[in-house]
């Protein structure tokens, strides 16, 4: 395999997809964000939200809080290091296979 | 491909889609501006302008502490319903960034200074404080690229140079500067707010939660 597609096989698959890309994005300038924020500025649907977020939760990239606000629920969705590490080693691979490939 | 880069500058813009925070600031430039004004119309030298004086740090602090406990109330009762909770992280300013920052204000503090004795460049002041603020404006313009924080940055420098072309004078003129843009920020703030009202109706938080 040529160098150049060696480093794009190199990168992290789970954080490529693009709805979860948009989503470790968004967590990388935010403390954390709630279920609502999220769907909004995704546009994905409730579903294929959770789906998303719970495999990320499961390679540990996120971690999610149930909380309540008064009476409201509350899904406070935050990136742990390890999905901060991933996100920042994700940019780095695929910048190089950017600037690479021209 | 997701463009990253947007999505991250997307997720800053969103603090701003609300309107609340120049509603905020705006409050706190008019009582600025009042500050300003109320020192102008007591006499020089009596007890109640050396209240004023002491009372500077407070009115600043205050206002400030205030408008953060009223901008966060309003984000609860008015942002995260319609459009969910998101906190932003804290930035911490680098120590060579601190140091430039102290370094750019103890400039422009000398400059205030040495105007402020100068009879001849007093009236200069409401402009130079219009320039200066739209060149605050302009810089956070670019970080945020928020198209009506460059508007926002040009309405300050054209009431500042106004009011000096008004000849209002050094003091009058500098609270009315504050006053005015404080103004201008509070109209941009309710426009961008009845937008936002408009597009973004109140979701139903029982459904809205999942996972």
């Amino acid at each position: 395999m040529p160098s150049d597609l060696r480093g794009l096989a190199d990168i992290d698959r789970l954080i490529h997809e693009p709805a979860r890309l948009a989503l470790v994005a968004i967590l990388s300038v935010v403390e954390s964000a709630d279920f609502l924020y999220l769907q909004r500025e995704t546009g994905l649907t409730k579903g294929n939200l959770s789906s998303h977020l719970a495999k990320l939760e499961e390679a540990g990239y996120i971690a999610i809080e149930k909380t309540y606000r008064g009476r409201v629920p509350l899904t406070l969705v935050r990136l742990t290091d390890a999905g901060a590490a991933a996100y920042r080693a994700y940019r780095a691979r695929f910048k190089k296979f950017l600037e690479k490939t021209g | 491909m997701v463009d990253i880069e947007k999505i991250e500058k997307r997720t800053v813009q969103s603090f701003y889609d609300d309107g609340l925070f120049e509603i905020a600031l705006g409050f706190i430039f008019l009582v600025f501006g009042g500050y300003i004004f109320g020192q102008t119309i007591v006499p020089e030298g009596s007890p109640l302008n050396a209240v004023f004086s002491v009372l500077f740090v407070l009115v600043i602090v205050s206002s400030g502490f205030l408008v953060n406990r009223i901008l966060r109330f309003l984000k609860r009762r008015i942002t995260y319903p319609r459009t969910g909770y998101v906190a932003y992280k804290k930035r911490e300013l680098s120590p060579k960034r601190r140091l430039a920052a102290g370094i750019v204000g103890g400039v422009i503090a000398a400059l205030f200074t040495l105007l402020a004795i100068a009879p001849s460049v007093k009236a200069l002041l409401p402009a130079l404080n219009g320039l200066l603020g739209a060149f605050a404006v302009l810089l956070f313009a670019n970080k945020v690229g928020l198209i009506r924080f460059y508007i926002l940055s040009a309405a300050s420098a054209v009431i500042g140079i106004a009011v000096t072309a008004a000849g209002v004078g050094d003091s009058k003129g500098i609270s009315l500067y504050w006053g005015l843009f404080g103004a201008a920020l509070i109209v941009s703030g309710l426009a961008t707010l009845v937008a936002y009202l408009r597009k973004s109706p109140r979701a139903d938080r029982e459904n809205a939660d999942a996972v």
